[in-house]
């Protein structure tokens, strides 16, 4: 990886004489959040297991820096905060500093471009999962305050022209606070993306040594200037998996390699003439429990909550809709999203809100929420009763 | 009698394809002084909305743009600085600075005030829409070709514009923008006092256009500057590369 910046960056001294053009920018956070933790939870009793953060105070700078010319670019967001967080074991004070994101690219003729940096290898129009990235198929759902963080990479881009581009990228390993193992260290990605007049598709298909390969595809299609349909699609086989059979008599029981498993999202999105927009998704995880399987995973979980909460799946139901109701993203005086999620395997459901208010070109405030309705034995309403968070941010400089 | 009638139709047919051409490659022209038929081109765009008496915050965002294609990156207000709209042929993303992806947003949401996506980026009228020429009107002063315009495909931002295109100088200084049923939406006026260099040739080219709703009493100026003609690479409108 060194090597590959070293290498990237020579160009950098010899086109020293460009015209290079530099800025950066930053927003500097400071909010609080509370959280309800379910005193009867079953994963989580008393909290003892998860040891939930129920209240914590952050102050947080994001940065961007930017150095550029014609052929080479550098970019790099980086993060500094400092949070105090509380709950019922302990009060802790801590802070960090990290790149989130970086990246040097350099032009290597008109159509191709190689880069080496922490990049987010995101994509796909869906909003409440990502099940054509092999890498955030969470979306950054389970903290919303939190960015998603780059995956270190080399990335060879060639682009013919403004309908393609096909990417490979090998990726050295995932990024800052990434869980050990790293499944994604010494992995390759390839992506073949294509736009038409009014739809835009893409393929993944990315391999770690120890692993099965994982595909994936997304596509959308503007069916009119009100009306986008969109659909992400996944496959893959995970390296251990919960099982929890139906019959409460079998125990729970760990398996090394699923079968490979299909995960799809479908969704669409209308635009009113006031530039509000309504989504709808519906997303089937083949790899989530039966309803019966749920049902003995969460009575299973009475004696074994830590074994049950650390091996979850990625979610615990098969079938979920989730519907987002938001303002127009280019109102430049403020913003609000309401978004409701309903687990249909489970019947749990999670009402969210977002909403943030300029207050002067460079001092916003916002807020959000998020209630949870259903019992303790139902999987989104299984931690915790609500979250609030509020906060202030001050765009810099 | 049959002969003559033959050669009548004949020759109104030739005077009508003679008419379109016309009206074809006037537009054509008016094209270049709006970025249109160039392999691309830079510029920054200073946007001021009012909505009755309610003056909204001014916005500044550069524009790369070549054919439909383009991509516009919010610099003011600074809350907003490195959010990019990106458009390719009909579809449209915005991304910005720790957005967990691109997010695809539809032709209905609006930039500001009253400008669409379309007018921040480069103009290819003759491309986008049928010409037929409708005679000619004085406006300021000015002797001006009236063309109709309606759209060929979907992706064109409006669906009729009635245009006035110079005689003299060959750039749109009015237009009118229809919706289908042939409603008047917007107007719009057009200055060109900038100045381009391209194929040897010095051409005037677009430094202001103001937006008048035509339903309320608001309105958007968009003032252009440092306008650049330079080739952009396909890596930059490419959704993959955005960061």
């Amino acid at each position: 990886m060194k090597w590959a910046v070293v290498a990237l960056l020579m160009p950098l001294f010899a086109h020293a004489q460009s015209d290079w053009r530099t800025s950066w920018d930053g927003t500097l956070y400071g909010y609080a959040n509370n959280l309800a933790s379910r005193g009867d939870s079953v994963l989580n009793p008393n909290n003892r297991v998860a040891r939930l953060v129920q209240r914590a105070e952050v102050a947080e700078l994001r940065f961007n820096l930017k150095a550029e010319n014609e052929t080479l670019r550098f970019s790099a967001r980086g993060i500094s905060s400092a949070r105090a967080t509380h709950n019922n074991f302990a009060a802790q004070q801590h802070g960090e500093t990290y790149l989130s994101q970086w990246q040097v690219r350099a032009r290597a003729s008109e159509d191709w471009t190689v880069a080496a940096g922490r990049e987010v290898l995101n994509w796909g129009a869906a909003q409440f999962r990502s099940p054509s990235s092999p890498f955030y198929f969470d979306n950054g759902r389970s903290d919303p305050m939190r960015e998603l963080v780059g995956m270190d990479a080399l990335k060879v881009t060639w682009t013919p022209d403004r309908q393609r581009s096909v990417n490979f990228a090998r990726i050295v390993r995932s990024g800052y606070g990434a869980a050990q193992p790293d499944v994604w260290r010494d992995s390759w990605l390839a992506k073949f993306d294509q736009r038409g007049d009014e739809w835009a598709y893409g393929v993944v298909l990315a391999k770690s040594p120890q692993h099965a390969a994982f595909y994936g595809a997304h596509g959308q299609l503007t069916v009119s200037d009100a009306l986008l349909c969109y659909s992400e699609l996944g496959s893959s086989a995970r390296d251990s998996v919960l099982l929890s059979p139906a019959d409460l008599i079998q125990p729970f029981s760990l398996q090394t390699r699923s079968p490979r498993r299909i995960f799809a999202l479908l969704g669409a999105a209308y635009t009113f003439d006031n530039g509000h927009t309504f989504s709808a998704e519906y997303l089937h995880e083949e790899g989530g429990f039966s309803r019966a399987q749920e049902i003995a995973y969460f009575q299973r979980a009475r004696i074994l909550p830590g074994m049950a909460l650390a091996y979850a799946p990625r979610l615990l139901g098969r079938d979920y809709v989730h519907m987002v109701w938001q303002s127009n993203f280019l109102e430049s005086e403020g913003y609000w999203r309401a978004m409701f999620t309903r687990n249909l395997t489970d019947g749990s459901s999670e009402l969210g809100a977002y909403a943030e208010k300029s207050l002067n070109p460079h001092w916003s405030a916002f807020s959000t929420v998020l209630w949870n309705a259903g019992g303790a034995q139902q999987e989104l309403s299984a931690l915790f009763v609500h979250s609030l968070t509020v906060g202030i941010k001050v765009a810099l400089p | 009698m049959k002969k003559l009638f033959t050669i009548m139709a004949m020759l109104l047919t030739v005077a009508h394809a003679f008419a379109e051409v016309d009206a074809l490659s006037i537009l054509k022209n008016s094209d270049q002084a709006r970025g249109g038929g160039l392999p691309g081109i830079v510029w920054e765009i200073k946007l001021v909305s009012r909505d009755g008496d309610k003056l909204e915050e001014p916005q500044r965002i550069v524009v790369k743009a070549v054919d439909e294609s383009s991509v516009a990156e919010t610099q003011e207000p600074v809350r907003f600085k490195g959010s990019k709209i990106l458009q390719v042929e009909r579809n449209m993303w915005l991304t910005k600075p720790g957005l967990s992806k691109p997010i695809p947003i539809s032709p209905h949401q609006r930039m500001s005030g009253q400008a669409s996506n379309g007018d921040i980026a480069a103009t290819n009228y003759a491309g986008d829409y049928d010409a037929q020429m409708s005679g000619t009107e004085i406006v300021d002063g000015e002797n001006c070709f009236v063309l109709n315009l309606s759209a060929k495909h979907k992706r064109a931002t409006y669906d009729k514009i009635r245009y006035w295109v110079s005689v003299k100088r060959v750039v749109g200084i009015k237009a009118e923008f229809y919706s289908v049923s042939g409603k008047l939406l917007k107007t719009a006026r057009f200055n060109y006092d900038n100045v381009i260099e391209y194929d040897g040739k010095r051409i005037p080219f677009v430094s202001k256009m103001l937006i008048r709703d035509a339903l309320i009493d608001a309105e958007t100026t968009m003032e252009f500057l440092s306008v650049k003609v330079k080739k952009i690479s396909a890596a930059e409108f490419d959704l993959g590369q955005l960061q």
